[in-house]
């Protein structure tokens, strides 16, 4: 059986001046629905690059890459953001929300992109996702009035409104400190559990690779166990 | 949409310090262009009071009289006749006046001044008296009485005469003092004519400056002409802007007529004693112009004026375009891992590009309505205050003692949508930038 993740001797150079350099060499990957999947390495061994190609934010060089069914090496950046926007879920390092706008703002967000629920709809949707991260109460405050947990949290919750096939988290607990960072992967992992979300996620850190149920150790580009 | 409007209205009050000094920029635009513009607008309203009061009405039935190939005189025959096709064919039609057309030479106690000598029956003119504003006698004389002396309506009076106070000076007359015309008359011969100052007006600019107006019996008196001729007819209607409308559907009452016409030449009547002094013709060519022909001189002036407004003004907004495009440019280098994180979530490119295009928009038209308002605000103020004109020739221009300001309020809500739209389009070009921006590129930005 596919997964909902395939990725098949997925190469992808970068030009450096008149060289290129290769961030991954003939990386094959598979992930099932509903997996907690850690992809593991140190700096610069390719996990953000094998991210990115699974993200749609960058397509292979060489190889194929397919999201749930859609192969994604030929579409163009219309067809590519629609499937971000529909199909996955981002969180980042830094977190990245939009500064400007609350926790209810930033957790909204997507869906106004979207443009698909009844304003009704959108605020009981925004509502339990709050609930879901436990910031019920801090709705209406902007990022910089969060910690860093709770901003993550935020992050968490706005990248799973859309009901996502698949989450994707880069490196998600390395700007926290070690407590904020167990919890957040426990509440990944919760809603991994009871929701059977797909997370995909980065790490080097080996207190969160001991929660994933798949580790894929990447080093020097390639997928080493 | 909505919280793209949000998004934006977010970051202009964030960035508070650089949001002011942009929108003061372009709101001092805005201000400078509104006050340019109200000065043209004051100086236009100016012309067309000065131009329908001494040189013409809004439609002028004027011509030549040729009683040999080489002469041309500036008549009307046959008067009676030419009136009642034009009371019977004018569409729109106010009112009608016949002005007596003489130049000549007037000799006062200090002086002699050159001017036209417009010929009025009162009886004629319903509006004569209240268009004309009377000058105290201050305003010409040192150490005169701050008191208006004379009267407009005794104009009626054989022998009366109505100065400018630019020609009251040169002459050196005060109301009820005498002063002599002297002209050629149309049998080339020199005559002379004493007549009374009745009245002295406030000027109005440079057509005052060579307009006296008399009664049409003393005028007819020194040309000797008889009571079925005139200078010109001037046609008053209800709406001014169908002048030329109104003009060219009486060229055809008329020549239906009877009457031989000139060519329409959109200049004023003594521009044209050369050309018709030169052709081959005798008896009677009436001439149909408007307002705007009369006084096409003082047009191209207003129009150059124009034309260094908008410049002036053009290449400030050029200063100020070239800001918004760095400013903006600087907005989406800053907000650029902000771009990536949204196109990571799913937002579509045209819709980063409509993000920074509103919040620009939003900016201006912030901008250009304060800049407007300050702008009007100002206009009127200094046209309620009755500034004076600085310097002669500036009077003559501004065809008026005081600087003319006028507001016109759909001139404002033009400058506002202009001015915002230039905004935007000064921002089209960053704002793309930022919608070509690929996600991963702008994610990876380090600010």
């Amino acid at each position: 059986m596919s997964g909902i993740v395939e990725l098949t001797k997925v190469t992808k150079d970068y030009p450096l001046g008149k060289l290129s350099v290769r961030a991954i060499d003939a990386v094959s990957i598979s992930i099932g629905k509903g997996e907690f999947t850690a992809i593991a390495g140190p700096s610069g061994s390719g996990k953000t690059t094998i991210l990115n190609m699974i993200g749609c934010m960058d397509v292979p060089t060489t190889g194929t890459v397919s999201i749930d069914g859609t192969i994604t090496n030929n579409l163009y950046d219309h067809a590519l953001t629609e499937l971000r926007l529909n199909r996955i879920g981002f969180i980042f390092q830094s977190f990245n929300l939009i500064n400007v706008l609350d926790a209810y703002q930033n957790i909204e967000f997507p869906l106004l992109l979207q443009g698909t629920l009844s304003g009704k709809a959108r605020k009981a949707r925004v509502n339990e996702m709050l609930e879901k991260v436990g910031l019920t109460k801090q709705s209406g405050q902007r990022p910089n009035e969060l910690s860093g947990g709770q901003r993550q949290r935020v992050a968490i919750a706005r990248a799973l409104v859309t009901n996502p096939a698949i989450v994707l988290a880069d490196e998600p607990t390395a700007n926290l400190d070690s407590t904020t960072g167990t919890a957040i992967v426990e509440l990944m992992r919760d809603l991994n559990k009871n929701e059977g979300i797909t997370f995909i996620f980065s790490t080097h850190d080996p207190k969160v690779m001991d929660r994933a149920t798949r580790l894929v150790m990447v080093a020097d580009g390639r997928v080493v166990e | 949409m909505g919280v793209l409007f949000l998004i934006a209205i977010r970051n202009l009050v964030q960035a508070r310090r650089r949001t002011a000094l942009l929108s003061g920029a372009i709101g001092l635009v805005t201000a400078l262009l509104v006050l340019l513009l109200a000065m043209s607008q004051g100086i236009a309203d100016n012309l067309v009071r000065s131009a329908t009061t001494l040189s013409a009405g809004h439609v002028v039935v004027a011509g030549f009289y040729k009683p040999s190939p080489s002469q041309a005189i500036p008549l009307v025959t046959d008067a009676a006749k030419v009136r009642k096709v034009l009371e019977e064919s004018t569409p729109d039609l106010d009112f009608i006046i016949a002005r007596g057309r003489g130049w000549g030479k007037f000799v006062g106690p200090g002086g002699t001044v050159q001017s036209g000598f417009g010929g009025v029956t009162i009886a004629d003119e319903p509006r004569f008296v209240s268009t004309l504003q009377l000058a105290m006698q201050s305003e010409y004389k040192d150490g005169g009485k701050e008191e208006i002396l004379g009267d407009a309506s005794r104009i009626a009076e054989p022998g009366a005469a109505i100065l400018f106070v630019n020609q009251a000076k040169r002459l050196e007359v005060d109301v009820g003092e005498a002063i002599t015309f002297v002209t050629e008359t149309n049998d080339g011969r020199t005559n002379t004519i004493d007549l009374t100052v009745v009245a002295i007006a406030r000027d109005m600019g440079m057509l005052s400056s060579w307009a006296v107006l008399g009664n049409m019996d003393s005028l007819r008196t020194v040309y000797k002409l008889n009571d079925d001729t005139t200078g010109a007819f001037w046609v008053y209607l209800k709406d001014i802007d169908r002048a030329d409308e109104v003009m060219n559907s009486l060229r055809v009452s008329l020549a239906q007529a009877g009457f031989q016409l000139m060519d329409h030449q959109g200049d004023p009547f003594f521009f044209k004693f050369e050309e018709v002094g030169g052709e081959d013709w005798t008896g009677q060519k009436l001439d149909l112009t408007i307002w705007r022909d009369e006084v096409s001189f003082l047009v191209r002036i207003l129009d150059v004026f124009n034309v260094v407004s908008v410049f002036v003004a053009s290449v400030l907004l050029v200063i100020v375009a070239i800001g918004i495009i760095n400013t903006m440019f600087n907005i989406v280098r800053e907000r650029t891992r902000e771009i990536g994180t949204m196109r990571a979530i799913g937002i579509h490119r045209r819709r980063v590009l409509m993000l920074f295009l509103i919040e620009a928009t939003m900016l201006g038209l912030f901008a250009t309505t304060v800049g407007a308002l300050v702008g009007a605000a100002g206009a009127l103020g200094i046209d309620a205050a009755e500034i004076p004109a600085p310097i002669e020739a500036m009077k003559m221009i501004l065809l008026a003692d005081t600087i003319p300001m006028a507001v016109d309020p759909v001139t404002l809500a033009l400058v506002v949508v202009v001015l915002t739209a230039v905004t935007a389009l000064a921002a089209l070009w960053p704002a793309a930038l930022a919608a070509r921006l690929r996600p991963i590129v702008a994610l990876g930005h380090t600010a």
